[in-house]
């Protein structure tokens, strides 16, 4: 057991951190008014690598054969402490890029990732509530109906990765889906479409994809990133505590609010011990992985949510105004717990289906 | 519902004020939240109602409260105002708000103006403004150093002739931008520390008040909150609140939290109510595995639970606005009423959203404007922290640090 962190995931934490502190908090309050990314955001996240190092070399990428889940959880708890919107963006191309590489055609492939290769971005969605329809075909293919989304990345991205009625779809929508703003992760390009009897060839369906390993690693990202906008926001809170005086002293002073901030700090720290565990544990392919990254996204949603909620208190007045940059992070709390769908009612559900005896 | 409800008085209030915010204020709340408007339109419409913007100095003349009869005969108005804006609030916060909030400013004009500042006030307030708007006004404390902190502020007036000269900023005024009467709290004699704190009435175009930029919220947006600026502005020494002569000054404006505090709980419970009842009923339509959604506890007991925590609430406001009409000392309870109701609001507002998972993400969804309308329960007219203070000093008799 170590809990140190390797020569290579120490360099990785702190380069992202300086791009995360420096670059994407400077871009955060204009983006998320414009509802848009910077302009710079694909330059630069492009030239630290992070928008290809799930697409294996030989098309043009980063991957040598060994993708690390706890590295990118080290990774997107920085990115997180710096934007959530553009963070979600800038992580959107991990899960199609490795599911397709893992599972995908040759079609499916080359479709990626000669779009990627373009600079463009994918999406990965999961069908939690049932709101599409997917019939397969003799030939392999199949054919969706629905609305799909709102989703973050949506409106930008060329390509979906699918998950519904139990398939792994690549599916190309470049253009189509409507934007959408909402008011978490505003500058995320939140998206929508209607697929009416929509038709996915058969080299677009990721035959054989284990669903539950892309979920998992969809959920461990968005927990570290999640734990990243709670840190955030208890730090902004903290300094600002220290600053702010009240009665004759800093209000960070008082019990209550140290307390506040004492619990927060404890919740983000042992949170990312589970998050980071969890990356850990896909990256050895642990059984338990899948329901650990639950778990441990679930954990990290409720953390985020409180946090960001204390934040906005212990700044008071000034926190419910956007000259602070806390009620924006209270806003962008809330698309960790529901992406992807809710899964401590899943869970609760297959306990109690195996206490009857019927697992 | 509420516990008076065998007084039909404030049976009828209930009903009038939830077809208001179910009829006129329900279809334009997601405009306003977006635009971040003021519901101008509305807020003509509906000086009919007896919600004009000068209607606390009226209040009590509307409640069929006799002050003449004074200590004996218990009041109604705060009870009445507690069950009426709880309906407000479920129809849009920031409307009701928007709607109310010049009583913020009149509230101190009612208790401590004398008959010419009331007459300045409602004269100020009548007809219409320049852009035929309803005119509205400010109760201007606060300051950008000063939150909780109220009695160091930092807003000088300087007695010059005739009149006084202010100085200073004012932050998170609501209506700071459009008010056409401002209420501005100074300090007059810094060696009298409170006491020294004194109201001037100021009218719009008094040169030297400088209305702000508009504050960009995360919630209770249809409500217009503002900087406002005070650069050697003169006022006639007649326009200070209270009179020439010592004043408890702001210790007087305290003694009003005692009805306003209730009054904002049961906003807050107001907003805890519409989202709850906007997840009972999804509830109530749902199915999950084929069992109705309400037969599995993980959904139900948090209904269970919400319903708790807001009949609870709803209980403490009701109670304190109940003391406040009859007399009796309910700071305690006032506190404890609108702490209770914020952290109420908050807690159904983020556990309703969590329950109905991907569908709040929607753009406009009520259920999230409600979670960002609900925060501000918990800072304005006292922090959950300061209301604490007040509940734990009543036990300790201790300012706890």
């Amino acid at each position: 057991m170590d809990f140190a962190l390797d020569d290579e995931q120490a360099l990785l934490v702190a380069t992202v951190r300086r791009w995360s502190e420096k670059q994407l908090r400077g871009w955060a309050a204009e983006a998320d008014r414009a509802a848009k990314p910077p302009a710079g955001l694909w330059k630069a996240a492009g030239e630290l690598g992070l928008l290809v190092d799930a697409v294996p070399e030989a098309a043009g990428g980063m991957f040598d054969g060994a993708y690390s889940h706890l590295a990118r959880a080290l990774r997107g708890y920085e990115l997180g402490r710096g934007c959530a919107a553009l963070a979600a963006l800038v992580e959107s191309n991990v899960e199609p890029a490795l599911a397709v590489g893992r599972w995908g055609s040759a079609a499916a492939k080359d479709a990626l990732f000669s779009a990627m290769a373009a600079g463009q971005i994918a999406v990965f969605a999961h069908d939690f509530y049932e709101k599409l329809t997917v019939a397969p075909d003799a030939r392999g293919g199949a054919m969706v109906s629905g609305r799909l989304g709102p989703l973050p990345g949506l409106a930008l991205a060329s390509h979906v990765l699918l998950s519904a009625g139990g398939s792994l779809l690549l599916i190309a929508i470049a253009g189509r889906a409507a934007g959408a703003a909402p008011s978490g992760w505003r500058a995320a390009g939140w998206g929508s479409l209607v697929l009416e009897r929509f038709e996915v060839a058969p080299e677009m369906v990721l035959a054989g994809a284990a669903l539950e390993e892309v979920l998992s690693w969809y959920r461990v990202s968005l927990a570290a990133r999640a734990l990243g906008v709670a840190a955030a926001a208890i730090e902004y809170a903290a300094g600002y505590a220290e600053d702010r005086i009240q009665f004759g002293q800093p209000i960070g002073r008082f019990q209550s609010l140290a307390r506040m901030r004492d619990a927060s700090e404890t919740a983000i720290a042992a949170a990312r011990a589970y998050v980071l565990q969890a990356g850990w544990e896909i990256d050895r392919g642990v059984a338990s992985a899948t329901d650990t990254a639950s778990r441990a996204r679930d954990l990290a949603a409720d953390v985020v949510a409180k946090t960001t909620i204390d934040a906005v208190q212990i700044f008071g007045g000034y926190g419910f105004v956007n000259d602070f940059p806390v009620e924006k992070l209270m806003r962008d709390a809330r698309a960790f717990e529901v992406l992807a769908g809710n899964e401590a009612l899943s869970r609760v559900l297959a306990l109690t289906a195996a206490s009857r005896g019927g697992a | 519902m509420d516990i008076f409800h065998g007084e039909p008085m404030f049976g009828a209030a209930r009903q009038m004020m939830h077809a208001l915010a179910e009829k006129e204020i329900r279809p334009i709340a997601e405009k306003h939240d977006r635009e971040e408007s003021m519901p101008w339109d509305l807020m003509k419409k509906v000086r009919a109602f007896g919600l004009g913007q000068s209607a606390m100095l009226e209040a009590r003349r509307i409640a069929g409260d006799d002050e003449a009869e004074g200590e004996k005969k218990p009041g109604r108005g705060g009870r009445i105002a507690v069950v009426g804006v709880e309906e407000l609030a479920w129809g849009c916060a920031g409307i009701a708000l928007a709607i109310g909030g010049s009583s913020l400013a009149a509230a101190p004009v009612a208790r401590i103006g004398n008959e010419e500042q009331k007459q300045v006030f409602k004269q100020a307030l009548k007809g219409e403004d320049e852009q035929g708007r309803v005119k509205v006004a400010a109760m201007a404390l606060s300051e950008p150093q000063t939150g909780s902190d109220i009695s160091s502020l930092a807003t000088s007036a300087r007695k010059d002739g005739s009149h006084w000269v202010l100085r200073g900023h004012k932050q998170w005024i609501t209506n700071g931008h459009s008010a056409s009467i401002y209420v501005v709290w100074a300090q007059t004699d810094a060696s009298l520390g409170r006491a020294g704190v004194r109201g001037f009435l100021i009218e719009r175009g008094t040169p030297g008040l400088i209305p702000g930029r508009k504050e960009t919220k995360l919630g209770i947006r249809a409500s217009e909150t503002a900087q406002v600026h005070f650069e050697d502005c003169r006022v006639h020494q007649d326009l200070m609140l209270g009179g020439p002569g010592p004043s408890e000054g702001l210790g007087d404006t305290k003694k009003m939290l005692d009805s306003t505090r209730p009054a904002v709980g049961a906003q807050a419970v107001g907003i805890a109510r519409a989202a709850f009842e906007y997840l009972l009923e999804r509830v109530k339509a749902g199915t999950l595995r084929g069992t109705p959604l309400g037969g599995h506890q993980h959904v139900a007991f948090a209904l269970a639970e919400m319903e708790m925590e807001i009949q609870a609430s709803r209980l403490l406001v009701h109670r304190a606005a109940w003391m406040a009409d009859h007399k009796m000392d309910n700071v305690s309870f006032a506190s404890m009423s609108k702490a209770h109701a914020a952290r109420t609001a908050q807690a159904v507002t983020t556990r309703a959203m969590a329950l109905l998972g991907e569908e709040a993400l929607e753009p406009g969804h009520p259920v999230e404007k409600w979670y960002r309308d609900a925060k501000i329960y918990d800072i304005f007219e006292g922090t959950g922290q300061i209301q604490r203070r007040i509940i734990a000093k009543n036990l300790t008799g201790l300012n706890a640090i």
